[in-house]
């Protein structure tokens, strides 16, 4: 047990060492090693971390807590505590995020070459890893939280790390203000539960603080999780609106494509596996106090993300962007996993979509790197002649992300199993939401057509990528593969994608099954609840979709148009109904110029009324308290002229005038001053003598 | 003993009055410096009379006074001649202050090519 927790410790610590050793010393001491450095010290700490994974497996999946008091709140010993959890959802996540930032750390010494502010970028993106471990490590709500914002921060650096252009400048404000957003609901709901509940929010996990043990407080004071109460409901929806914000989901989802900003490594972890992740996370982490009506929320939300998502990725041509929606997309499927209580699959989506997006990522970072930062796939064709591994690791995840299997065998690459899995759960949750009726058949026919959408996607982007004739000689015949460090990255990425589903399908989504179960969250019922249940029973629709030979027909169609170029399709969106959707799908559905229009304008017309306040009642005031004392120090100074200055001057006058007046006694002839010595003399005599006399 | 025509004290003091009176009539009306100054041995001498003549008032004679009082002075063995000392200190007095007198008026007219006093108003206020 010991050894699992120092494991985890020193795997979560050990990026923050580097990122705070890079950035004091790494312009000064290590210089261009500092890419190497700060990868082993990653390697380092993936290795804590999959040593911690085998001896965890190995002492039968305990739930480990470790804390040390933190922050004192008051006299009486309260404490906020800082700490470790150690359980299914958080271990996995621990060793998919140091093995996927190992990798990019890896990919970026390639990648940032030339970048003037290289150890820099290391730097940030050590302790991007940190925030992010320090997330999923953590062992109460109030460090949860601080891991989320550090996140937030540091993803706001990474973005901006080319804040000499207009661009990214833009784009990291925008997804910083997105996350604040959705910080507020956190907030809202952690308050919500705070007024409900009492201080033991703030205790770690062994002592009641995270929501497992929430769950247990709410039965204990006699709510009910299926029929609640109001606030838990909006608790639950008001936590989840962080994770809406972190993952990008609808209707805060327009700072992820924006991102794209930021250099590539940065999309392909921050953006891709972890960060956003990290919204699919804490629904997983809350999701013990979920109530329906929240899970409702949460499933309408990742429908309306995947669907929306999907049909921008149709029709953007930046290579990024389409990987952006498609993330997007493959973000919603997790959160509608989440929502319709798939959770093991959810959680295990996430894992390989970590993989195979992470290593798209890349290889659309090596082809940017190749084609001289032209991102626009208008200008590709044609490159797998002079990108061969990077477009085989690119066919590769993009089969992967297609859910791609033999079809009729429960065999394929990874994401065909964990989609699958929500599919199926989506499935269930809509035959069993029967206060929608025919409605709710929405929840599980939309995934599964934008399961077929998104092979048709996919393969568009890698068609006018590397398929078909050059359409830029120039940048063609400058064109070359990538570094090794660079290949290397996405080729271990790719194996993982390929493999890990079937592994993990053995393994770690069990794991998470039975982390479910001992959770006691029984209400909803998992998909592999179901199954059990159910046999194959559930299985009659989507297996003849999902695993025949739907994906494999959507993929062809897709390659078969795009090796084209755009010649077919932009034939095809010329027809009516099609052009008003794909205007409609390019201009992102307007929801930037919603946001412009409705949240700026607002915000504007706020600060403008503000700035009237300020200027004309607070300024008014100031300036009424400078003019009252500009005038009182006026009639201090008449009051000092007038008053003290007369005395001062009268005081000399007298003296001279009264001096004036006596010098006239002072006439300088002596026989005046002896008459009036004798006059005086007699004077006093005479006195002296009516005096004795009397 | 007490008659007008005897001569007593009463005289001696009116003489000294007018000797005073007359002296300080100089010292008001005279310019010349010189002048003033006989007018100021004047006053000297008035106070000089006044001093001898209080002398025999303050130690009678057994003549004057009877036996007991001189006999009782002479006992004492202190002289009975205190106004006489000091009218000689007040001699030595003026003579001295007449020749310093005497200097200032050189110097005076050195200065002023005169000893006339109304010309020395140098100090007028």
């Amino acid at each position: 047990m010991d050894q699992i927790k120092w494991l985890i410790v020193t795997a979560t610590l050990l990026p923050l060492l580097s990122s705070a050793a890079v950035i004091f010393l790494g312009k000064r001491v290590f210089g261009r090693a500092t890419g190497w450095l700060a990868t082993a010290v990653m390697a380092g700490s993936f290795g804590c971390a999959v040593a911690a994974l085998w001896a965890w497996m190995a002492a039968g999946h305990p739930t480990i807590v470790w804390t040390v008091p933190w922050i004192p709140l008051n006299a009486n010993g309260s404490w906020l505590y800082l700490g470790v959890l150690i359980d299914s959802l958080g271990i996995e996540m621990v060793v998919m995020v140091t093995l996927i930032s190992t990798l990019v750390h890896l990919y970026s010494i390639g990648y940032m070459a030339g970048d003037s502010r290289f150890e820099r970028f290391f730097s940030y993106l050590s302790l991007f890893t940190f925030a992010m471990l320090s997330i999923v490590t953590a062992n109460s709500i109030v460090q949860l939280f601080v891991g989320w914002e550090l996140v937030g921060l540091t993803s706001y650096l990474l973005i901006g790390f080319w804040f000499e252009k207009r661009g990214p400048q833009l784009a990291c404000k925008k997804a910083f203000v997105m996350n604040r957003i959705g910080d507020t609901g956190f907030l809202i709901g952690f308050g919500i539960l705070f007024y409900k509940l009492g201080g033991q929010l703030l205790l770690p996990a062994a002592d009641g603080g995270m929501f497992v043990a929430i769950r247990q407080l709410i039965e204990a004071q006699g709510y009910s999780i299926t029929n609640p109460p109001l606030w838990l409901t909006i608790a639950g929806i008001g936590l989840f609106c962080g994770a809406i914000g972190k993952s990008a989901q609808f209707p805060l989802h327009t700072w992820l494509p924006d991102a794209m900003e930021g250099p590539t490594p940065v999309s392909s972890i921050v953006h891709s596996a972890t960060m956003v992740a990290a919204g699919v996370y804490l629904t997983g982490r809350i999701y013990p106090i979920l109530t329906p009506q929240a899970h409702l929320f949460v499933a309408t939300i990742g429908l309306v993300t995947l669907v929306m998502a999907a049909g921008m990725a149709l029709v953007m041509t930046d290579i990024k962007r389409v990987l952006a929606y498609s993330t997007l997309s493959q973000l919603g499927y997790m959160v509608l996993g989440m929502g319709v209580g798939a959770y093991s699959f959810a959680i295990f989506h996430l894992i390989t979509h970590a993989f195979f997006k992470c290593c798209l990522f890349q290889c659309a970072g090596s082809v940017i790197h190749a084609a001289h930062h032209e991102q626009d796939m208008k200008h590709y064709g044609g490159l797998i002649r002079k990108l061969p591994v990077t477009a085989l690791c690119y066919g590769l995840c993009m089969l992967a992300i297609a859910g791609a299997s033999i079809p009729y065998t429960t065999w394929g690459l990874s994401g065909f199993y964990s989609k699958d899995g929500i599919v199926a759960g989506a499935v269930n949750y809509g035959s069993a939401l029967s206060a929608l009726g025919t409605w709710a058949n929405v929840f599980w026919i939309a995934p599964l057509a934008v399961a077929y959408v998104t092979p048709f996607y996919m393969a568009r982007s890698f068609a006018l990528t590397f398929l078909g004739r050059p359409r830029a000689q120039h940048l063609f015949d400058h064109a070359h593969e990538a570094p090794l460090t660079m290949l290397a990255s996405q080729i271990v990425l790719a194996t993982m994608a390929v493999v890990s589903g079937w592994w993990m399908w053995q393994n770690l989504a069990v794991e998470s099954e039975e982390w479910f179960h001992s959770a006691g969250v029984s209400w909803v019922q998992s998909a592999a609840a179901i199954e059990a249940h159910h046999g194959h029973a559930m299985h009659r629709v989507h297996e003849a979709l999902l695993q025949g030979w739907g994906w494999l027909a959507s993929l062809g169609l897709g390659l078969l148009v795009y090796s084209f170029g755009m010649k077919i399709s932009s034939q095809v969106v010329r027809l009516p109904l099609i052009h008003t959707l794909y205007t409609w799908a390019k201009n992102k559905y307007y929801f930037d110029e919603l946001y412009d229009g409705v949240a700026v304008n607002i915000g504007k017309a706020l600060a403008a009324l503000a700035g009237g306040f300020d200027k004309h009642l607070i300024d008014g005031l100031v300036n009424f308290a400078g003019r009252a004392g500009r005038d009182t120090a006026h009639g201090v100074g008449r009051f000092d002229l007038a008053v003290v200055d007369g005395a001062v001057d009268g005081a000399a006058a007298l003296a001279q005038d009264g001096g004036r007046w006596l010098r006239t006694s002072q006439s300088g002839r002596v026989r005046g001053y002896v008459l009036l010595m004798f006059v005086g003399l007699i004077a006093g005599t005479l006195a002296l003598i009516f005096v004795a006399l009397r | 003993m007490n008659s007008f025509l005897q001569i007593g004290l009463g005289h001696f003091v009116a003489l000294s009055l007018l000797v005073l009176a007359a002296g300080v009539a100089t010292v008001l009306t005279k310019r010349n410096a010189i002048g003033i100054l006989i007018g100021v041995e004047l006053i000297l001498n008035a106070a000089g009379i006044n001093l001898v003549a209080f002398n025999a008032l303050a130690w009678p004679t057994s003549a004057e006074a009877g036996a007991a009082v001189s006999a009782a002075a002479g006992a004492l063995g202190q002289p009975a001649l205190d106004g006489m000392v000091f009218t000689i200190f007040l001699i030595v007095l003026a003579a001295a202050e007449a020749a310093v007198a005497l200097a200032i008026f050189l110097n005076f007219y050195n200065n002023f090519n005169s000893i006339d006093v109304e010309k020395a108003n140098a100090m007028r206020g």
